[in-house]
């Protein structure tokens, strides 16, 4: 699905240079289930955000679907991206100001497809997640369980064939932080790919590949067996 | 201790907002500055013969002819034999003067001017304060030799040498007589109806040989002052007008018996504090002012302040919400709601205060332009209660700006502002910012349409077909004095023979120097009283041809053809015979004469000489032309007889093509070479015609610009608004990016966010603006259609979209541009 070559990433902020990856190699194949994991501060966002094409590697090739966006412009970038590509954040990044179906409405609304055909696929898919008799409240109405659950239905309601989630149970508790995981479960097993940076292990143990970052260096890359 | 506290975090906030800061200080700036300026005019309109010592009891008397199918003849004068009559008839009157302004040929030794003289009687100097420079004022106007000069006047003549005990010569035509310095007078102020430059007696005798100038009851050449004893009421004299006229005025031959003088004549007072912003009337010597103008100028500069402010209070409100934590700490610290509501109107006149200083720099940049395009000399006095007035407006400025953002931004309870992840902002103050912004478009909106009306009228005034064309005629003036009238035809001769002259005649009167003569003409059949009023004017042979105006049936007049006038001392003599005339449309229409070319050859008669000597001339139609506008277009087209005056006129007209200035430097050899004891006094016709808007093309240029300002405050204050809202939305632009918006999604929905407001601005400003135009409209004789309007309103429409479209974009391009990690980085 799509191949990492030597890919560097480096944040020149006036004097100083920080190196977020360095020499990175990765390959994730379709229907994978990764989990990206590492100390604060090692590049793992940094990376996530490069294979959602949300940001642009220093150097390097990322082959997608072998096609080597590297050099791809901004608006290149964004093609790819709301074709292939659904997202989780840490903290849901839902828009205070639009309704929970609204906000999963969101991910359909620059795709050209039907107003009718999107109220079929946003009512579908809240159903899935559980939040259908939430429709109409407001974000700030919903726990942060709820929250993210709109979070995963908008990332999934695109039907993106890879899913990239930054730390999507860092806000939740427990329990919560497990239905999200069974959610995203599923999803692979229904055939999307994830790509998921965690801090709890527990929570990496979902992934059948768990890739371990130090200072922008993949160290070890381990397989579930 | 804590005030200074506040000052230096008043200080610091402004200066940590540079954007805000700067939006507010400007478009408050722009707002005081705009306001300052009005207010110097509108103050100026107002105190117009407010200073007079005696202003409560002083009053002017007015004229009104009423002649049936005719406008009313509105005049600012009185016929000169009201005076005696007012003062037996009316004791509670204390003093009485005629004011007739007059343009004698000065001379001082060998040296000519022509300055305006005033004639006044003795009663002057009770009514009138006269400030002595020096000479003696007490005795100035007793006896008939005397002059009193205002300062400018004496310096003109005598320089640094003493003018009081100089003998200057007054050359009126008919006589010349010396005049003695008596006294000279500071300079009148400028914001009266009333400013003579130089002061002569009437002498009533010495004018036996023009008679109309003070001895008619038809004729007005002077206007009529009067002051009141403090203890009567003017409604005493008021209500004894009509009885007045029909005890003092001859019987007016027209109507019959049924018909009383009081039905024709209306008589009036107006203190004088009124005179300057009442309706206009004939007769005025200085430019008139009106009271729409004032309250229009008046109303924009609220308008303005209130865009000013709300800009203010739109930017403050909107940025509260990143101020929200700063209050609840404050809160948390044990500051009272009081202690915030103190800081925050503490910064707003800050604030303000910068913007204030910046206003008075604009307003000492403009000054001189804004002087030069009202004729004014405004200047503010730093050392008068001017100072303490502007300061005081723009404190209100601040605290009326501040005072919501102060009071919303203290209620923010901190609990709620401290939980991280929640905006500050309420669904009631998006709202009400909403709804500001949605005002302030609808006052811009419709301050354009005004605009676009005001000027689209101007131009149309300008360059509707007036009959005659103005274009390539010099005219020279002056032509009336006895030393001028005998070389007339000589003159006309050897301009004729100029190069790129096509055409040279002369007339009583040139356009753009309003004339009214009137005479009462009836047709065949008809008695005198049957007559109606007729406009006439008096022109030399070759007027119509040098005019471009088409003869529409007949011919014009011609020397050959023996064409003469009907002369009012033949007819004294019983010497009786048929003159030529000729006649307007309307003039024909009105009496009855049929077609042009049916008209051509029947005869009229003509009032000639005083009413009471019922005197009647017999003139023929030789000629008829169309309707011509020869008077400002502030009056509807009359009915008109133009005589042929064979040799005498006011001025000359020539016809030419070329350069102007080269045959200007031509006639001024030829005049002074023939008449070199008067000086040389020329207009362009198209120039004199463009005059008599001139106060009009000046206040729509001070219209627009103030318009102008309105709306680039507006503007101001939506970009602040908008990079704002851009900056508070950021996050939401984030997530739409990553959920596959582009860039042109993004802006698409932010410029839409600031349309809808514009939109629904217009749909308020539209009917307003329909309505007011309309009714502004209606001031005018020849106007635009009101059509026009409603395409000016879709012209604002579509100007207003764009330029909040052009405002916004900016700030929108940029924030869609932004890589949407940045924004969802950090929560
Ligand atoms: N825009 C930026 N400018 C400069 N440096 C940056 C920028 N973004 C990230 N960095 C730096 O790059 C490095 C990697 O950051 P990154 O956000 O990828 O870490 P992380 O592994 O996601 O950490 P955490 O677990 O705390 O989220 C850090 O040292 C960070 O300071
Ligand atoms: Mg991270």
């Amino acid at each position: 699905m799509l191949k990492l070559q030597d890919l560097t990433k480096a944040y020149r902020t006036d004097e100083v240079e920080t190196v977020a990856l360095n020499n990175v190699n990765i390959e994730i194949e379709h229907g994978e289930f990764v989990a990206i994991m590492g100390p604060s501060g090692c590049g793992k966002s940094t990376l996530l955000n490069i294979i959602g094409m949300l940001d642009t590697p220093t150097s390097g090739h990322y082959f997608f679907q072998d096609e080597d966006v590297a050099g791809y412009s901004e608006a290149q970038l964004g093609v790819i991206r709301k074709q292939h590509i659904g997202f989780i954040f840490q903290s849901f990044n839902l828009i205070d100001e639009l309704s929970v179906a609204e906000n999963i409405e969101l991910a359909l609304l620059y795709h050209d497809i039907p107003a009718s055909e999107r109220k079929e696929r946003v009512a579908a898919v809240m159903d899935k997640v559980g939040i259908a008799h939430r429709a109409k409240h407001m974000p700030s109405q919903l726990s942060g369980g709820q929250q993210q659950r709109v979070a995963v239905a908008r990332a999934v309601v695109g039907n993106q064939s890879m899913i990239l989630a930054d730390e999507p149970t860092g806000n939740l508790d427990t329990a919560h932080g497990q239905e999200v995981m069974e959610m995203l479960q599923q999803l692979n097993e229904e055939g999307t790919t994830i790509v998921m940076v965690t801090h709890s292990p527990s929570h990496a143990d979902y992934a059948r590949r768990t890739i371990n970052l130090l200072d922008g260096h993949v160290v070890t890359e381990s397989m579930r067996a | 201790m804590l005030l200074t506290n506040y000052f230096v975090s008043a200080w610091r906030n402004i200066y940590k907002h540079k954007l805000f800061s700067a939006i507010n200080i400007l478009g408050l700036a722009i707002g005081l500055a705009s306001c300052i300026l009005i207010a110097l005019f509108v103050r100026d309109e107002i105190s117009y013969d407010k200073f007079w010592s005696n202003a409560d009891n002083m009053y002017r008397v007015h004229l009104t002819f009423n002649v049936p199918g005719r406008d009313p003849m509105k005049l600012a004068m009185a016929p000169g034999p009201v005076i005696h009559a007012w003062k037996k008839d009316f004791p509670q009157v204390t003093h009485a003067s005629r004011l007739s302004q007059r343009e004698p040929t000065v001379i001082i030794g060998d040296r000519y001017f022509v300055d305006d003289i005033t004639l006044v009687d003795p009663d002057f100097p009770e009514i009138f304060d006269l400030n002595a420079v020096s000479g003696d004022l007490t005795n100035a106007f007793i006896g008939f030799d005397n002059i009193v000069l205002n300062e400018t006047l004496a310096n003109k003549y005598f320089g640094s040498k003493q003018a009081v005990g100089q003998i200057i010569t007054l050359d009126f035509g008919s006589f010349q007589r010396d005049y003695n310095v008596a006294a000279v007078i500071k300079d009148m102020p400028k914001n009266s109806q009333v400013i003579p430059k130089a002061l002569i007696t009437i002498d009533e005798p010495a004018w036996k040989e023009q008679p109309w100038m003070f001895d008619a009851w038809f004729s007005t050449n002077a206007q009529l002052y009067f002051k009141l004893s403090d203890t009567t009421n003017i409604e005493s004299i008021n209500r004894e007008l009509p009885a007045f006229v029909n005890r003092n005025f001859p019987k007016i031959p027209i109507g019959g018996d049924n018909v009383k003088n009081s039905d024709l004549i209306i008589m009036s007072t107006m203190n004088v504090k009124d005179l300057h912003l009442a309706p206009s009337r004939d007769g005025e010597y200085q430019d008139r002012g009106n009271k729409n103008t004032v309250m229009i100028f008046a109303t924009v500069a609220t308008l303005i302040l209130i865009i000013a402010a709300i800009n203010f209070m739109n930017l403050s409100t909107a940025r509260a919400s990143q101020r929200a934590k700063e209050v609840s700490l404050r809160k948390v610290m044990g500051a009272s709601r009081k202690d915030l509501i103190v800081q925050f109107l503490g910064e707003s006149v800050l604030l303000t205060f910068f913007g204030l200083l910046i206003a008075l720099a604009i307003v000492e940049i403009a000054l001189p332009k804004y002087n030069e395009i009202l004729d004014k000399t405004f200047s503010i006095d730093y050392g008068s209660s001017d100072v303490l007035y502007i300061i005081i407006l723009a404190i209100s400025v601040g605290i009326l700006g501040g005072s919501y953002p102060a009071f919303f931004l203290s209620h923010f309870r901190p609990a709620e502002n401290l939980k991280a992840n929640k905006s500050a902002e309420t669904k009631a103050s998006v709202k009400l910012r909403y709804a500001l912004v949605i005002l302030q478009f609808s006052v811009s909106i419709t301050l354009f349409v005004s605009t676009a009306v005001v000027y689209g009228q101007m131009l149309y005034a300008k360059n509707m077909d007036l009959g005659y064309n103005t274009d390539n005629v010099l005219a020279v003036h002056e032509i009336s004095r006895d030393v001028v009238q005998k070389k007339l035809p000589l003159l006309v001769e050897e301009i004729k023979r100029m190069p790129n002259v096509s055409a040279v005649t002369w007339s009583d009167f040139t356009p753009g120097r309003a004339n009214q003569n009137n005479t009462i003409v009836h047709v065949e059949g008809q008695s005198n009283e049957d007559g109606i009023l007729i406009g006439s004017r008096g022109i030399g042979y070759d007027y119509f041809n040098a005019y471009d105006v088409p003869i529409i049936a007949g011919r014009e007049y011609s020397r050959e053809r023996g064409d003469r006038d009907v002369s009012t001392d033949d007819l004294r003599n019983g010497i009786n015979y048929t003159g030529s005339i000729m006649i307007n449309e309307s003039a024909i229409g009105r009496l009855g004469l049929g077609s042009p070319q049916e008209a051509v050859g029947k005869l009229i008669f003509a009032g000639a000489g005083q009413p009471e000597e019922n005197l009647t001339a017999t003139y023929e139609i030789i000629g008829v032309v169309p309707d011509i506008h020869f008077d400002s277009l502030k009056s509807t087209i009359r009915p008109e007889i133009y005589e042929i005056h064979a040799d005498y006129g006011n001025a000359i007209s020539a016809r030419f093509s070329g350069d102007p200035e080269e045959l200007v430097e031509n006639v001024r050899r030829l005049w002074e070479q023939e008449i070199p004891s008067i000086p040389f006094d020329y207009s362009f016709i198209r120039e004199a015609v463009a005059r008599q808007y001139n106060a009009e093309q000046g206040q729509a240029n001070m219209f627009a610009a103030f318009s102008a300002l309105a709306i680039l405050i507006a503007c101001l204050g939506l970009y602040g608004l908008a990079s704002f809202t851009a900056d508070r939305r950021t996050k939401e632009i984030g997530i739409r990016k990553v959920m596959g918006a582009s860039v042109f999604d993004v802006v698409k929905l932010l410029v839409w966010q600031f349309s809808k407001p514009v939109i629904i601005a217009n749909l308020i400003a539209w009917p307003i603006s329909y309505y007011a135009m309309s009714i502004w409209l209606e001031n005018f004789v020849y106007r635009i259609e009101a059509f026009f309007i409603i395409g000016f309103c879709l012209l604002a429409g579509i100007a207003a979209l764009l330029i909040a479209w052009g405002t916004v974009a900016g700030n929108s391009v940029r924030v869609a541009s932004a890589n949407p990690i940045n924004a969802l980085r950090y929560e």
